[in-house]
Order: structure tokens, then sequence, then C-alpha cells
């Protein structure tokens, strides 16, 4: 599929604050962003920089006290939630597959209407057809984390968010993830927003960095530029922690 | 019938003194419990007994409607303190009880099951209350529970395109049978395992054990009405506060 990197989701001076322990803290700062299709975005930072917080205000898993998401030039609230999730599909650290077969879990979106085809997709998460009949709780992790790509991919998304999808993996399986990851962007245009705390697994994803230290956007760039020439202060000191 | 004074009480009451021996005996720390325990029920049975003579003799429609609300209130703060995870418990609880008993006993009058006495609204209200309060206790306490464990669940539903009602179905579901599960047993259960306390305190004063079971059969459908109103209820408008409109899970 041809891909022309069109814009398909800005963020606008987007914040989120939340109370805790009766003071109020921003969790997201005024982050500002263009996001095109096909292109793989790593957010990194330190912990607790915002980054799985900014990821949940682009699907609406939590609202935004501040700025706004415009999806389509047309903002986030226009949008159905249940509609909007479906084209900006989230996936978490530690993949959830509901009680059944690895096939109920793919047509859990829309059961009863939905055809299966695993020769199609199961193959293109890197499984065998034949996972379409086991039963979700016998997976591994890794094989649960690619069933949970499928099963996101069903719904024909536009945007993936992946909140640190290999932190339970082994360094194998997470290369393997890596790999489809980058080859469901090339083939399938798709944009993916990938949270990391690892920046060799952001260098090998390529593409762009967005890097967060307090909520608030510090650098922006290739990836490569980003984790290895940081202009900022705050970039400097974030990578120098992390080569540590 | 058995004869029943003050003298069979105290006679009885030995019973509960010599539980009191036998923990003490064997050094399990309940005595004061025991004490406080049995001493309380005696003065707050008596008082209650007293409260419903003077009820039942002066007819008054006021004096029922005070009983059965001051029930209800008590009944709904006890169910409200079960929810741990969510705000407006009681207001909850108030409306699921509410509902459940007093449907329940509105039918029961249209029905001419029972007409419109003190004698009968009393403790049939009662008895519907502190059913319907424990159905909506643990009801409040599951679903509470259950969402606040599966958050990833909840919300890898929502991300799948799910709307709050089907991303949360199960828990509901879970809830109100959860709920249920005290009468669900007893209609399983009653006159094999053991003999109702309304049937049995019938049959002790005097009265037919066929009619004891006649009344119990009301008894028990009655319940079962007034519980699942209450635990459809409470766990319907419990999961309600654990989503918002833009269908985000704020448990």
């Amino acid at each position: 599929m041809s891909c022309n990197e069109t814009l398909i989701l800005r963020s606008r001076e987007l914040s989120r604050e939340i109370s805790k322990n009766g003071s109020k803290i921003k969790t997201v700062d005024a982050v500002t962003f263009d996001f095109n299709k096909g292109v793989v975005y790593n957010i990194v930072g330190p912990s607790g920089a915002g980054k799985s917080s900014f990821l949940r205000l682009l699907n609406r898993l939590d609202e935004a006290t501040g700025g706004e998401v415009l999806y389509y030039d047309k903002k986030l609230q226009d949008y159905p939630p249940t509609e909007l999730r479906r084209k900006i599909s989230m996936l978490f650290q530690t993949p959830y597959l509901f009680p059944g077969t690895v096939r109920d879990n793919l047509q859990f979106c829309c059961p009863g209407k939905s055809v299966i085809d695993p020769d199609f997709h199961l193959k293109r998460v890197g499984l065998s057809a034949d996972y379409a009949d086991r039963d979700a709780a016998d997976l591994s992790v890794g094989e649960k984390q690619r069933v949970a790509i499928a099963r996101s991919l069903f719904l024909e998304p536009d945007v993936l968010l992946l909140d640190e999808p290999t932190s339970a993996l082994d360094p194998t399986s997470s290369r393997k993830i890596e790999e489809l990851i980058l080859s469901l962007a090339d083939e399938l245009c798709l944009t993916v927003l990938i949270v990391t705390h690892n920046p060799g697994q952001a260098l090998r994803l390529g593409g762009r960095a967005l890097l967060l230290v307090k909520g608030r956007l510090i650098e922006t760039g290739e990836t490569s530029e980003v984790l290895t020439n940081p202009t900022s202060e705050l970039g400097r000191k974030y990578l120098s922690r992390e080569l540590e | 019938m058995i004869e029943t004074g003050y003298l069979q009480v105290l006679a009885a009451a030995a019973l509960a003194l010599l539980a009191l021996i036998l923990t003490k005996i064997k050094a399990v720390p309940v005595e004061k419990e025991i004490a406080f325990g049995s001493v309380r029920a005696f003065v707050q049975l008596v008082a209650v007994g007293y409260a419903l003579e003077f009820i039942f003799d002066s007819e008054s429609f006021w004096l029922v409607l005070l009983s059965v609300t001051v029930m209800l209130v008590v009944g709904a703060y006890t169910a409200g303190q079960r929810a741990e995870h969510f705000k407006s418990g009681f207001t909850i609880a108030l409306i699921a009880m509410g509902v459940g008993s007093l449907a329940t006993l509105a039918m029961m009058l249209a029905l001419k099951i029972i007409t419109v006495e003190a004698r009968y609204i009393i403790p049939l209200a009662g008895m519907l209350i502190s059913n319907s309060m424990n159905a909506t206790a643990i009801s409040f306490n599951r679903i509470g529970s259950d969402l606040k464990n599966n958050r990833l669940a909840v919300e890898t539903a929502l991300s799948l395109g799910k709307t709050w009602k089907q991303a949360s179905r199960q828990y509901y579901r879970d809830s109100v049978r959860a709920g249920m599960i005290s009468i669900l047993n007893f209609l399983k259960t009653v006159g094999l395992v053991a003999l109702p306390g309304a049937m049995t305190g019938m049959i002790l004063a005097g009265a037919s054990p066929l009619d004891a079971v006649l009344i119990q059969l009301v008894v028990g459908y009655m319940l079962l009405m007034a519980v699942s109103i209450s635990a459809l209820i409470s766990a319907e408008m419990a999961v309600r506060k654990f989503f918002n409109a833009a269908e985000q899970f704020i448990g």
C-alpha cells in the first residue's frame, strides 16, 4: 500500500491535570504535535514523564483538561467514543485476552457478524492459522501480544497506540514484535505511537521520536537525532541517565 | 402451643451463659461479645415488641409509614457502607431497596395476599427490607471489587470500541447473581437443610405445618421478587458510577 504521510492526528496544547494527595499535577502539559499516516512514533522519556497519560488522551480513554486533539481535522469529541476507539486503537503493556479461543478474541468486536480468516488475520501477525482454535489462556505473553495486535487490526484502525507492548517480553519476542510493528506500519499505512522506556528499541524502530519530561514535550525529530544528539539540556540529561 | 413468658426466656438465657462459660474455659476471647450481645438482643427485642404492640393497637397509618421509613433508611445506610469504591451508595441503596421492597409489598396488597394492617405490613416490610439490604450490600461489594480488579479487561474492551455497558456486562451480571445467591440457595434447600424462621415460628406458635408451609412459600416468593429487583437496580446504578458519558472508566 502506498503511504503518502498525510496528516492524521494533531495534538494542540494538549494537557491533563489530575488531583493527587490534595494537590494538582499536570501529567501532560501543553503538548503540540502532528502525526502523519504510516509513520512510527516513539514516545520516550523517564518514568512519570506522562508518556502513557499522553497516549490515553489520543483515543479518549482519559479526558484532556486542556487543549484538543484533531483526528482528520475534527475534534475527538465530535466522534462517538466507540467509533473513535475502533479507528485509534490502544494496546496495553500487559495484553489482555478475553476468556475463550483466539478466534473468540479476534471477533470480540463484532460477534456473530464477523468472519475470521485465520490464514489472513493470524498470519499477518506471525502466527499460524491453527492458533485460531487454541485457548487464549494457554498462550505465552508474546503470543498473547500478537493476538491482541491481530484483534485490534481486525477493526482496521488508522492509528495504533502501543503502551510499552514489549516490556513483559524476552528480548527475542520483543524483537519479533518490533519487526511486526514496522511491517504493519509499512504494509497497512498504519500510524503507530509506541511508548518505550528503552532507547535501543526506539532506535531499532526508527521513525520519529517525542521526548517527554514531566508532561512536557522537550524534543522531537528523527528518532536517531533525538536519542543520539539531543539539543536540549533535559534531553541530554535523560539520555545520559539511560546510557548509565 | 409452647407457653412463653419472661421465666422461659430467663431459662433460655442459661444457654447463653453456658456458651459464655464454654468459651471462657477454652480462652476464646468472645465473652464480652456474648454477654453484651445477649443483653442487647433482649433489650432490643423487648423494646421492639412493645413498640409493635403499640403500633398494632393504634392501627395508625402514619406510625406504620414511619416504621417502614426508619427500617428503609437504616437498611440503606448499612448497605451504602459497602459502596467502598464509588459515591452515592446510600442514595442508590435507598432507591434499590425502596423499589424492591415497596413494589413487592404493593403487589402483595394488590393480589390480596395480605391486607392493609400493621401486623402484616410491618413484619413483612422488615423481612423484605433486610433481605434487600443484604442483596444490595453484596452487589455493591462485588461490583466495586470486580471492576477495580479488572480494570485492564474493562479498558481493553473500551479500547476495542465497546460501550461501557458491554465492557462491564459480565461484572454487572456477576454482581446481580452474587446479590441473589442467598435467596437462590434458600429456594434450593428450603425444607431439606433447614426449616425457615417464619415457618418454624408459626409451628412453635401452634399453627398447622401445612398452613406454615403455605405462608413460608408466600414469604419465599415475596423475598425472591424483592431481592431480584434490589440486586438488579443496585448493580445497574452502581456500574454507572464507574463510567462517564464519554465511555471512560473513571473508577
